[in-house]
């Protein structure tokens, strides 16, 4: 029988078939951006909401509080009138006046007013709710503990509202700024029972876009919203965020062009980019994410078993000088060049580079230095008194677990070359890698002698946060300094920024010195554009800050920005 | 039919039984389901506030039951993480991977079977050297691996398949038999990618059961009567050599909803593998046990298939032992 005839008809067919509108979809696209998430969002309820892709959407959908921008060169937040037309700080920062747009509406119509942003605070600050994002009232009024909804939010009219805070603070308006939620919707549940509401998952617009469709771990749709009076309906007929977890499959489809906008970009990935793919630009974000190392200060085993009552040093790492050794021994420089590049930098401390006000300059990251690690340990006693390779000290061997989480080849790499350059000091490194959720749970409970973690600073410095007490569960290290706790005391009430940096400056040096974590780097995200996607605002306050107001243009327009 | 109606009744049990044990496994296991969506610095009592929204701060045979009483009214329960009842999650989901790895199913054993056939037809030859080698080839390339270049090579250096996704943007505004077309080349890759490479397998089996059958002596008193080569080949071996291949068959159907969490991580396919995966990794416990359960019921069903096939294939063989 011959065969050739059917088969080449075969081939015909399925080349006609993979020709087909490949690449085409529904129509309409012309004036659609489309977006790459890394994940799919968990809500679009900005008071439920963990994740920074969860964060980003919202700006489609909300009236922001103020139309914020942050200035590169003084390394501060500069607030612009948004929902709020008007602000006046009172009783040397204690309390704020805030005036709101009587213009600004909701998808049915109906005014965003005083009453939307009070019940906004009323369900971050209720237990039964358990906001992640409850920090946003934490410095306002309590009674008995509780937070005081009436004492700490007041609305004098229809349009006029006084927040009342604990204390002074040059920073206090960024606690306003999260965006508020219809209070018509969200009245009747019970605060308990919020999470199960409808409208977390198909919300009421009153952003620039409009909630279309949500199909999860595929795509969510948005449509200009044609009723929004403030910042005005998104110029382009809409927005689609296609959700590819895989961070190659999102490349290509950015490199394909099917996709407008992607972030990450790995660092690895940049070069290609730019020497074949000249339709795609790159941004550089401000490093608001760094790798640490938390050392066991002191041993927390005790500290829990005793309630909090017993504080003893922990047996490796309660001594400023083996934390010192610790860094030393550390080649950060090769991890970061091996991982990062010029998208990262070494850490010296916990405020962002990017606060540039507040960074103390006279510090310098310690440099890699097996020697002086070697000079420190035998100071503080720890020598291989055996012979085995391994320093001990009164019979206890310097050996421990470095916990990490599963599923970031970076951090992965990292704790390879740590336990390697902590070898050959004489250190034993037991590597455990765990879940994020057992992870996290160790953290919480502080179980653990060593942990390698990333943390993502807020755009306002609050060292409280990692360094006020031991129960602290940012205070990974369970580092306590009195001074540092008076610093932080002053900063925080200081009238202004200026006066502000002179603690922070102070408050690094200790750090630095006392080495409770080993900080490792600071990380830049590359976000990759097609140039076809105008009038983006990508900066450190989101790369969809502004999404209102993208423009689909001419990809060859801009080639000479380069 | 008693038999089926039988054998359908005593997975009851077995289902019973491992949903509870899934409910206690996940429980016991380390890792607490809160920590993920509550800030780590909240005061304590909001995350007991959140277990207690979710009904995690009761003993586990109170959950247990709570949860039995739930679904024996047909309610998975609630997401976790998701926000949404896990009912109408698993209903998002399921018909999607259903799609992959149906197709993905049925291309591993058409073209497996084909391929088995011939080779064992052109045992020795140039073909068979060459069938096998490209077979063993993709067998043993990883899925991950093989996604990506696929990829790169049919989407974005020779562009005429879609690289993710399991639809174009705004594809439901198409006429209905554009949307297909444009759902079925979403499949082409994925199904490559998870069909080829398992065909390869299947096609082995089926050239080795093949060369026995053909051996045999009832094949060679069939030649002997005259009859052609299709006849001999289809009626008469090809349902013989089939048996252990329904055994694979039998073994594959679970893979229908669960086997496919690294294709679906590839391409962007919402489907049910990466939904479980999330699950198990966020600890949503009602979303873990509920997949646990379809799964479960699954590999019933498949192994219930699979003796149905026996039958049909085999009829020696006659269910429920009347024969």
């Amino acid at each position: 029988m011959n065969l050739r005839v059917p088969m080449t008809l075969v081939v015909f067919a399925l080349l006609a078939f993979a020709f087909h509108s490949c690449g085409k979809s529904g129509g309409g696209l012309e004036n659609t951006a489309i977006v790459a998430l890394s994940a799919d969002v968990e809500n679009f309820n900005p008071i439920l909401t963990t994740s920074t892709v969860s964060s980003e959407v919202q700006y489609c959908l909300y009236p922001q509080m103020f139309d914020l921008t942050f200035d590169l060169a003084r390394g501060r937040l500069i607030y612009k009138p948004g929902l709020v037309k008007r602000w006046e700080m009172l009783d040397s920062g204690r309390a704020i006046k805030l005036v709101l747009r009587r213009d600004v509406r909701w998808e049915n119509g109906l005014i965003v007013s005083p009453q939307d942003v009070k019940f906004t605070y009323e369900l971050l600050g209720d237990p039964s709710v358990a906001s992640p994002q409850k920090h946003y009232v934490d410095d306002m009024i309590f009674t008995n503990g509780k937070f005081d909804l009436d004492k700490s939010i007041e609305i004098l009219d229809d349009s006029t509202m006084l927040f009342h805070f604990r204390r002074g603070h040059p920073n206090q308006l960024f606690y306003l700024t999260i965006p508020p939620l219809p209070k018509y919707v969200f009245k009747d549940i019970e605060p308990r029972s919020i999470r199960q509401h409808p409208a977390n998952l198909k919300p009421l617009s009153g952003g620039p876009y409009r909630f279309e469709r949500w199909t999860r771990h595929q795509e969510i749709v948005f449509a200009s919203n044609p009723k929004c009076t403030y910042p005005g309906p998104a110029i382009l007929d809409g927005v689609i965020f296609r959700i590819i977890t895989e961070p190659q499959t999102r490349l290509m489809e950015l490199k394909k062009g099917t996709i407008d906008l992607m972030w990450p970009v790995q660092p690895e990935d940049v070069d290609d980019l730019k020497e074949s793919y000249r339709e795609i630009r790159l941004e550089t974000l401000p490093p608001r994410q760094y790798e640490y190392i938390a050392w066991a200060n002191i041993d927390f085993q005790e500290y829990r078993k005793s309630g909090g009552k017993t504080i003893r040093p922990h047996r490796l790492f309660g001594e400023t000088r083996v934390r010192q050794a610790l860094t030393y021994a550390i080649d950060r420089k090769s991890i970061l060049d091996a991982k990062l590049g010029k998208y990262g930098e070494l850490a010296v401390g916990d405020i962002s580079p990017m606060f540039r006000w507040a960074i103390n300059t006279n510090l310098r990251p310690y440099p890699y230095s097996p020697e002086q690690a070697r000079s420190l340990l035998r100071q503080a006693g720890w020598q291989d008194t055996d012979g085995d390779g391994v320093l001990d000290r009164n019979g206890v061997k310097f050996e421990f677990s470095l916990l990490y989480n599963v599923g970031n080849a970076r951090r992965a790499y990292a704790a390879t070359v740590i336990q390697e350059n902590l070898k050959q000091v004489g250190i034993v490194v037991h590597l455990v890698p765990l879940e994020a959720t057992v992870l996290y749970e160790k953290m919480n409970t502080k179980d653990y002698d060593a942990v390698l973690a990333g943390y993502n600073v807020s755009l306002s410095i609050d060292p409280a946060d990692r360094w006020g007490s031991i129960d602290n569960p940012f205070n990974s290290a369970g580092f306590q300094n009195d001074r540092v706790k008076e610093l932080i005391n002053l900063g925080m009430n200081a009238i202004d920024e200026e006066k502000a940096a002179y603690y922070w400056k102070e408050l690094q040096a200790i750090l630095h010195q006392e080495q409770p974590f080993t900080f490792m780097y600071w990380i830049k995200d590359i976000v990759g554009v097609n140039r076809r996607l105008k009038q983006t605002n990508i900066s450190t306050l989101g790369v969809l800050e502004g999404i209102g107001k993208w423009k689909i243009g001419d990809p060859r327009s801009s080639y000479s920005m380069d | 039919m008693r038999y089926i109606l039988r054998r359908i009744a005593s997975a009851i049990p077995l289902l019973f039984g491992l949903v509870t044990v899934t409910f206690i496994i996940v429980h016991l296991a380390p890792g607490d389901p809160t920590a993920l969506f509550i800030d780590r610095d909240a005061d304590p009592s909001y995350a007991q506030n959140l277990k207690t929204a979710l009904g995690l701060d009761q003993p586990l045979h109170i959950q247990y039951f709570r949860w039995l009483k739930q679904v024996a009214t047909g309610d998975f329960g609630f997401s976790f993480t998701k926000n949404a009842p896990v009912s109408d999650l698993l209903a998002e989901a399921v018909p999607r991977t259903l799609l992959l790895s149906g197709s993905a199913l049925a291309v591993n054993f058409l073209m497996g079977i084909a391929i088995g056939i011939f080779t064992a037809l052109r045992r020795g030859t140039r073909f068979d050297r060459w069938v096998n080698t490209i077979a063993l080839f993709m067998y043993s390339m990883p899925e991950f691996w093989l996604g990506l270049m696929l990829i790169f090579a049919f989407s974005l250096a020779i562009p005429i398949f879609p690289a993710s996704g399991c639809k174009s943007p705004l594809a439901e505004y198409l006429p209905w038999y554009e949307y297909i077309l444009d759902v079925l080349q979403h499949l082409v890759l994925p199904v490559v990618v998870l069909g080829v490479a398992s065909a390869a397998a299947t096609a082995r089996y089926v050239r080795g059961s093949m060369l026995d059958v053909i051996q045999q002596d009832y094949i060679r008193t069939a030649r002997a009567k005259g009859l052609g080569e299709i006849s001999v080949i289809g009626k008469h071996a090809l349902r013989n050599a089939l048996i252990p291949v329904v055994t694979l068959f039998g073994l594959s159907f679970p893979f229908l909803l669960g086997g496919a969490v690294i294709v679906e991580t590839v391409f962007a396919w919402p489907g049910m593998g990466k939904m479980t995966v999330d699950a198990i990794f966020t600890r949503d416990y009602p979303m873990i046990i509920a997949t646990t359960l379809v799964s479960g019921t699954m590999v019933i069903a498949g192994n219930l298939l699979a003796d149905i096939l026996y039958a049909l294939i085999d009829p020696r063989i006659r269910l429920g032992g009347e024969g």
